[in-house]
């Protein structure tokens, strides 16, 4: 399935801004079943210099100054995306999770394929004991880690609420979690602190989902959003396999990769600093249009 | 004390010292009881003592008891004195710092394994930091696995593939090391994020110094600076040009460890900054000074890492730079240490360290370090959980994971069931967090308690710094010694003190210092640009200083007035007085009391740090804003400014006091202040930071000028009030001298706005801000004038012009508001931008 997305990001300042350096994750990455055709970032005003360049994690990162004074500061993000991602092995057939644990010890590489990288707390994903309590229910001995994993993120669909009234960006884990509710990142946050707690890997996605309108009803244009999952290592044979938990789906067709990393914080789309005094508002709209 | 002490004494003695010397160590040493089993650094296990601590008591023992008692007097004033503080943090006052009163004596020839150890070690850091930052071998080679170094928050991922400026991972390293049970001595831990304590070592070898001069000499013992002038060698040699601007980067003065991190920058001639004070251009680190963006060419970090750069770590701090980390891809800047030097403190890689030993340098480890077992390794976690009890349990990256929470070590057999049991389960669950350690009882030293000699524990800290040749460590050390014999809960908190480190040659030592040898010094009379935050504060300082004075002023001339008149109309010199002195409220403290009487209202003024115009506000906001710069001002400064502030901060009295104690009071304070203008104006280099402080307290001096003849020299101004504004200018001989009619207004007025030659009159404030202004560097290309320097012409010939019988109160006013103006002109101008820099709202999904 081929994509058209576009991203559009817009700030608002009621006084002007003087100088902004901002760090973009826009571009949609490339490889594991996803081919970028396409993709580019137009910023306004223009800023004074602009560079990109692939995180640790491959992701590919635009830092952007602006000195040009402004009120309102626009950032959209055009992509085309071809997307054919094999499709998940049986979960019966992946190997135990203690297994999968054991092999995260012997894997002797530090760049970014090591699992190792996603099985330790980080700020926003903390260890959390609660959270590791809960995933383990899903986890008895010797059962196959892909079927575990699915089994924790339809609970985690089943047992958390989708409320976006439940939690706010500065909202830690362990609030959401005692509150059983929350939007995306929340859902993706909670399943990884559950497997990174039982030392299984887990990585924070970001990316889009389509969405399929209702029967007989045409598609909105701009309605779409940016969304979070989550990928579990499941032996170095099966590789990273997506979950989604907000929707209790395997990640398929449907989703865009933008960016992988650790948590929220390393994938963030749009970040920086700017100089100013009063307040901001922020809108997003996203479009993600299946052209064949 | 056993017959062989005594027989080492009754040498010493026959060696040429008194009957009264070894009965004045019987006596301190009377109850020196070292723990069974336990080595100690004065006695060996039989009870004998050891020849170089015999050899310094008897030094110290000729010292008459009332000469001692004098001498540690001398140096806890002088700790006090200095402002030598260690931080809490979160505190926002400083506490003084404890030093012991003995120091800790290394053996010379003892100390040249430890030195040789330590060296080792930094050369085997820094080749580890290169390999995991660079090719990864000892991870692909299955010498280190992937986890002990991934778990670390301090492998900084975006300098991964990284080769940096100049070559080194590590330029300053230490080693927490003490002496176990063996009698060698073992590393307890490494240090290489910013190891902090140098500065601390630096100053109780000052304190010391002075205080005991000659047992230094007589007793041999190495110095430090040597060591320090190296240290800054290996960095000038690491930067790409030949004189680089090397700036210490700082948290703030918030940070716990800030006077040592100014101390340091004041003696290594580093630019003490901020994350504000930096920015990054076309990839190069520059600092913001009053003359523009200059080159930064390399940093000494006390900022963690994760702090660094807002745009690429932790996207919340504001301590950092954004870029530096480009920057640092780039080679542009040198970094001691670069971020990501930090995770070699991770306890995780302890049990592999003497494997990397010998795959990166082909030895075995000089020094031992306390035996670890990383529960994430192969049957790591079966030896430690099998002899649970006998272990020390350790977060192996983070300080606190599950199951240990305040930070230190738990050891299982001292946790209740409960908590012992929980821990266990943490284990097993993620063996990775945590690590096993042998419990080692540290060796015991002569501490100095209530007048006799304790035994007591110690950690000492042992610095190495890349030098051009090689690594050097420095004689001595940062020694901390616990106040409880239990040798297990030592970090720096609660009762801690600190010991000067001896270490103690047979031949009489070199004496260095950081003075350059030969004719290699160029001859510079500008320490390079002013940066703008340095402006900033010494500009404030200045203003501060006069207020103070204003204050103090108004209040000896308002008590005078109370005790020599009764209180009469709204109009008199008296009722004015007190409505300038009626103080108001710091914004913080609305319910701050309305005072009433003279005597209360004075008191206020001078002491009440509620109301934001008092003596003890604003001796503390000038100390605040000293505190920033605290490098740019001498010790003698600093001194006087801590007595100004003890002077006015004190408790008010519950009873009102007489109106002559508070004139005293306001004088003796005056006194200090004069005393310190007098040490700015003569000791304080004339260059660009001395124009902001002078300019600020030339503003401040104007504006409060322009306010008292608005208040006291308008239209009906008796004689009496006239007679109070040439009081406050300090006029009142001057103005006799010329006129011998008695006060009027003109005259007045002419002698304090006008009058070019009186030193406190408005017009020459505004001259010699003219003169300041000319001389600070330009930002324009076009030979036009910059605002401030527009203004300050513009009101000098204003005043220049005017003639003081035409004055009006209106026209005061016009001076007074373009001198304030005019400061905030020089604010916008030469300072950091008032405006705050604000993290973008991030965006949150909404799928």
């Amino acid at each position: 399935m081929i994509y058209d997305i576009r991203h559009i990001t817009t700030y608002s300042y009621d006084s002007p801004v003087g100088s902004a350096l901002c760090t973009l994750r826009l571009s949609p990455r490339d490889g594991r079943g996803q081919h970028v055709l396409d993709s580019g970032i137009e910023i306004a005003p223009l800023p004074v210099s602009r560079m990109a360049r692939p995180d640790f994690f491959g992701n590919l990162v635009t830092t952007v100054r602006i000195e040009e004074s402004h009120r309102e500061l626009r950032v959209t993000s055009l992509a085309s995306v071809d997307v054919r991602r094999e499709s998940q092995p049986h979960a019966d057939l992946t190997p135990s999770w203690e297994e999968v644990r054991r092999e995260v010890a012997n894997v002797q590489t530090l760049d970014a394929r090591s699992p190792a990288h996603f099985i330790f707390p980080t700020k926003l994903v903390p260890l959390y004991d609660p959270a590791t309590d809960y995933a383990a229910l899903s986890f008895p001995p010797g059962r196959p880690v892909l079927a575990g994993a699915i089994d924790f993120m339809r609970r985690i669909r089943k047992d958390f609420r989708y409320d976006q009234e439940a939690t706010l960006i500065s909202t830690p884990l362990s609030e959401a979690f005692e509150a059983r509710g929350g939007v995306c990142q929340d859902f993706a946050h909670i399943m990884i602190a559950g497997l990174r707690g039982l030392g299984l890997p887990a990585t924070y996605v970001s990316g889009y989902i389509r969405t399929i309108p209702p029967e007989g009803k045409p598609r909105l244009e701009g309605a779409d959003a940016s969304h979070a999952w989550v990928n579990v290592w499941c032996g170095a044979d099966a590789g990273w396999l997506g979950l989604d938990p907000t929707n209790a789906l395997q990640v398929n067709d449907d989703f865009v990769e933008i960016a992988i990393g650790r948590d929220y914080a390393d994938v963030a789309p749009l970040d920086g600093i700017i100089l100013m005094s009063g307040k901001q508002t922020l809108k997003v709209s996203v479009d993600v249009k299946p052209v064949g | 004390m056993s017959e062989r002490l005594k027989e080492s004494l009754r040498r010493a003695e026959s060696r040429g010292g008194r009957a009264s010397v070894a009965r004045q160590i019987e006596n301190w040493i009377a109850g020196y009881d070292p723990i069974l089993g336990v080595p100690d650094e004065f006695m060996d296990s039989d009870g004998v003592a050891r020849q170089h601590w015999v050899k310094f008591f008897v030094a110290l023992a000729k010292y008459s008891q009332k000469d001692l008692a004098q001498r540690f007097e001398t140096a806890d004033r002088l700790i006090r004195e200095t402002g030598m503080s260690y931080r809490v943090y979160g505190e926002t006052s400083e506490r003084s710092w404890p030093l012991g009163r003995l120091p800790l004596l290394i053996d010379g020839a003892e100390w040249a394994g430890i030195e040789r150890g330590v060296a080792q070690r930094a050369e085997l850091w820094d080749r580890a930091l290169a390999d995991i930052y660079g090719e990864g071998r000892l991870v692909s080679e299955g010498v280190l696995p992937a986890s002990a170094v991934l778990g670390s928050p301090d492998f900084i991922r975006p300098l991964h593939g990284v080769r940096p400026a100049g070559g080194r991972w590590l330029r300053f390293y230490a080693a927490d090391i003490g002496r176990g049970p063996d009698g060698r001595w073992w590393v307890l831990g490494d240090r290489a994020q910013a190891p902090s304590g140098a500065g601390h070592a630096l100053e109780n070898r000052l304190v010391f110094t002075r205080v005991f001069a000659n047992l230094y000499r007589d007793l041999n013992v190495d110095r430090l600076a040597g060591f320090f002038r190296e240290f800054r060698a290996g960095l000038v040699a690491a930067a790409t040009r030949s004189e680089p601007r090397i700036c210490l980067l700082t948290p703030g003065p918030y940070s716990q460890t800030y006077y040592e991190q100014a101390y340091l920058a004041r003696y290594l001639g580093f630019l003490l900054v901020e994350g504000g004070d930096l920015v990054v251009r076309d990839d190069k680190v520059h600092v913001r000074t009053i003359a523009g963006l200059k080159r930064a060419d390399a940093l000494l970090r006390r900022i963690d890492a994760e702090w660094c750069d807002p745009l690429e770590l932790n996207a919340a701090s504001q301590l950092g730079v954004p870029g530096m980390m480009e920057s640092i891809r780039a080679g542009e800047v040198v970094v001691a240490n670069m971020p990501g030097a930090g995770l070699v403190e991770s306890r995780a890689l302890l049990g592999y360290l003497q494997a990397m030993s010998h795959r990166l340098m082909g030895e075995e480890l000089i020094l031992p370090h306390i035996a670890t077992w990383w529960c994430g390794g192969p049957n790591a976690i079966e030896t430690v959980l099998s002899d649970f009890d006998n272990k020390a349990i350790s977060g192996a990256f983070i300080d606190n994971p599950p199951g240990l929470d305040n930070g230190r070590a738990a050891i299982p057999s001292e946790l209740d069931p409960g908590r012992r049991e929980r821990l266990r389960r943490a284990i097993e669950r993620r063996g990775v967090d945590y690590v096993g350690q042998e419990i080692v009882r540290l060796s015991t030293t002569p501490a100095w308690i209530d007048g006799s000699i304790q035994p007591r524990p110690f950690t000492l800290r042992v610095y190495a710094a890349a030098t051009p040749d090689g690594w050097r460590v420095m004689p001595g050390g940062f020694c901390r010694m616990s106040d409880n014999i239990d040798a297990r809960a030592l970090s720096m908190g609660e009762g801690v003190t600190s010991a000067d480190v001896w270490v103690l040659e047979d031949k009489p030592v070199e004496q260095t210092t950081l003075l350059a040898t030969g004719d290699n010094v160029r001859i510079v009379r500008q320490l390079g640009n002013l940066p703008s935050r340095a402006a900033d504060n010494l500009f404030w300082f200045g203003r501060y200083l006069e207020r103070a004075e204003a204050t103090l002023r108004l209040v000896r001339c308002y008590c005078t007035r109370v005790t020599e008149s009764a209180p009469d109309g709204p109009s008199s010199a008296r009722a004015r007085l007190q409505t300038l002195l009626t103080p108001r409220r710091a914004e913080d403290e609305p319910d701050a009391p309305v005072t009433k009487s003279p005597a209360e209202i004075a008191a206020a003024a001078l002491h009440d740090p509620r109301y934001i115009s008092s003596g003890a506000a604003l001796a503390h906001a000038a100390r605040a804003a000293g505190s920033i710069i605290r490098e740019r001002l001498s010790q003698d400064i600093w001194q006087i400014l801590g007595d100004l502030e003890h002077r006015l901060a004190i408790p008010l009295p519950a009873s009102p006091l007489p109106e002559a104690e508070l004139i005293d009071r306001a004088e003796g304070a005056l006194h200090t202040l004069s005393a310190l203008s007098g040490l700015i104006q003569e000791n304080f280099n004339r260059v660009a930071g001395w124009a902001f402080l002078d300019i600020g307290r030339r503003v401040e001096r104007g504006i409060f000028t322009c306010a008292l003849a608005r208040m006291f020299a308008d239209r009906d101004a008796t004689a009496d009030n006239l007679d109070v504004v040439l009081d406050l200018i300090d006029s009142q001989i001057t103005y006799r001298s010329r006129y011998l009619v008695g006060v009027a207004l003109a005259p007045v007025r002419d002698m304090a706005l006008l009058d070019p030659n009186n030193p406190r009159s408005v017009a020459f404030q505004v001259q010699r801000i003219s003169e300041h202004l000319a001389g600070l560097p330009t930002l324009r290309h076009d030979g036009m004038l910059e605002a401030p320097q527009r203004i300050a012409r513009l009101l000098d010939a204003d005043l220049s012009t005017a003639e003081a019988g035409k004055l009006d109160n209106a026209k005061i006013l016009g001076f007074e508001q373009s001198l304030m103006s005019l400061a905030v002109a020089i604010e916008a101008r030469y300072f950091l931008q008032g405006s705050n820099a604000v993290r973008a709202e991030t965006p949150r999904g909404l799928a």
